[in-house]
């Protein structure tokens, strides 16, 4: 498996950011270095606060890299988003489409979708009605169908897996993790050990902006957790 | 080529649905477009036209193309300067092409312009002005103001991220402008050593072209307008480089 070429590649990579144009940047990524593979789930854990997000946003393709190299060797990549560009006075219908289209979907590849969001999300008759008049629950039921349709080469998953009340949570961390033990390929973040140690085949251990350690995740959680 | 379609979609879509959240929001809905300048014209109707006595003469229908065509640019460029800012949460989440958000606000706000230049037209007609054959300069004009007003919105959208700060100095040369665009006064009363100066003001010479069109029935100063037109398509193309060399850089900067 490591010898095929990797579909994303960082190199001692860097990105900073400025409060104002004229002060110090600061270094949320400071020196991180892997490689992607075609059909992995990796993990990349950490404390709070260490960058990954911003690390998942690079390989979105949202933000560019300060120092170093990222190469992406002609994947789509992006983030699993919940509940994006929503417009509260929109009904779910338009909602899923506007979403969808932000997300990079097509017009007619959105809509050829909606039947399949509009069972997914169970919300029936609603689905026409504004979503100002929605549950939270039943918001977070929709935007998680949306973005559940939107299929990337590369899948960046920030912290959630499943949403909403306690059943659809199960339901829809079924399908998620249906989907990361198929043949996709995904980068999970998370600072919760047990999730990423259940689902990911390799790990990533960033501190304080730096790629400390790199391997299975047995290995990796030996000694993440000591600290 | 792929790509350009799927953002014209994009534009398009998210222009209905803004426009379509905005009717919702209130009971009378998209009627609002047509009231709200009713009762702005109004205003300027009673004031001017009955309080100030210039019933006869035509200095009513005079502000009042004069006032719509500002109100235009105003609303697209002080809404437009803060779209790229305003989407700062969606483009940390996925990637677009920053150029779209200004885009989208300036045709928002023309599909509600078109509605109150229908409203004035409506009101020249039963004032007594006629329909002439220079109308046909009229869509040629309003897309010279398009232009313009892209420009204007793209540079100040694109700025306005890193120096929040000028939204203030925005508002403030925007009510400059709009004493020395000619809404309120007729360029023959400037004084003779500003002529040259008061003309430099692109939208002086929008503003006359209307005036021309619609009330006295005359071809507008096409070199002029061409001019601008030319200026313009240069600078919206210099304003989406800004924007593009920024495009990395925007989703970074921290609000």
């Amino acid at each position: 498996m490591k010898q095929e070429q990797p579909v994303l590649s960082l190199r001692n990579v860097g990105i900073s950011y400025k409060r104002r144009i004229f002060s110090e940047p600061f270094w949320a990524i400071k020196d991180v270095s892997f490689d992607l593979y075609h059909g992995e789930t990796l993990g990349i854990i950490g404390r709070n606060g260490v960058g990954k997000s911003t690390l998942l946003r690079m390989m979105a393709g949202i933000i560019k890299p300060d120092t170093g190299t990222f190469v992406n060797n002609g994947y789509s990549a992006s983030l699993l988003c919940l509940q994006l560009g929503f417009i509260a006075h929109l009904s779910g219908r338009e909602n899923a489409i506007l979403s969808g289209m932000l997300m990079g979907l097509r017009k007619k590849e959105i809509k050829a979708k909606i039947d399949a969001i509009l069972e997914f999300s169970e919300l029936g008759d609603f689905f026409d009605e504004p979503i100002a008049t929605y549950s939270s629950g039943m918001k977070a039921r929709l935007g998680f169908s949306v973005a559940f349709q939107v299929d990337p080469d590369i899948l960046l998953v920030d912290e959630v897996l499943g949403v909403g009340d306690e059943r659809f949570r199960q339901k829809s961390t079924k399908v998620m993790q249906e989907k990361i033990r198929s043949n996709k390929t995904i980068v999970f973040v998370s600072h919760q050990a047990a999730i990423i140690e259940q689902l990911c085949n390799r790990v990533i251990w960033i501190e304080e902006g730096v790629s400390k350690a790199e391997g299975t995740p047995k290995e990796i959680f030996a000694e993440y957790n000591k600290l | 080529m792929n790509l350009l379609f799927k953002y014209t979609e994009l534009i398009l879509y998210k222009t209905y649905a803004d426009l379509k959240a905005e009717t919702e929001r209130t009971y009378l809905g998209f009627l609002w477009w047509i009231f709200e300048p009713v009762m702005y014209m109004s205003v300027f109707y009673v004031f001017f036209g009955i309080l100030l006595g210039h019933r006869t003469d035509d200095y009513v229908p005079f502000l009042l193309i004069g006032l719509t065509s500002w109100q235009w640019l105003k609303s697209c460029v002080s809404h437009g300067a803060e779209t790229i800012k305003g989407a700062t949460a969606l483009m940390q989440q996925v990637h677009l092409p920053k150029v779209v958000f200004p885009i989208i606000l300036v045709l928002t706000d023309t599909v509600k312009f078109l509605f109150i230049l229908s409203l004035l037209l409506i009101f020249l007609w039963l004032y007594g002005y006629s329909i002439g054959i220079a109308y046909f300069a009229l869509p040629l004009v309003l897309i010279v103001q398009m232009l313009f007003v892209l420009a204007f919105t793209f540079f100040l959208a694109a700025i306005i991220p890193f120096v929040p700060d000028l939204r203030f100095v925005v508002e403030n040369i925007l009510l400059a402008l709009f004493f020395m665009s000619g809404v309120m006064i007729s360029s023959d009363i400037v004084p003779e050593a500003y002529q040259g100066f008061y003309h430099l003001n692109p939208i002086v010479t929008i503003i006359e072209s209307y005036r021309d069109i619609l009330m006295h029935n005359v071809w507008p100063n096409s070199s002029a307008l061409l001019i601008i037109s030319v200026i313009s398509l240069i600078c919206i193309w210099l304003g989406a480089k800004l924007i593009a060399r920024f495009e990395y850089i925007y989703p970074k900067i921290i609000v």
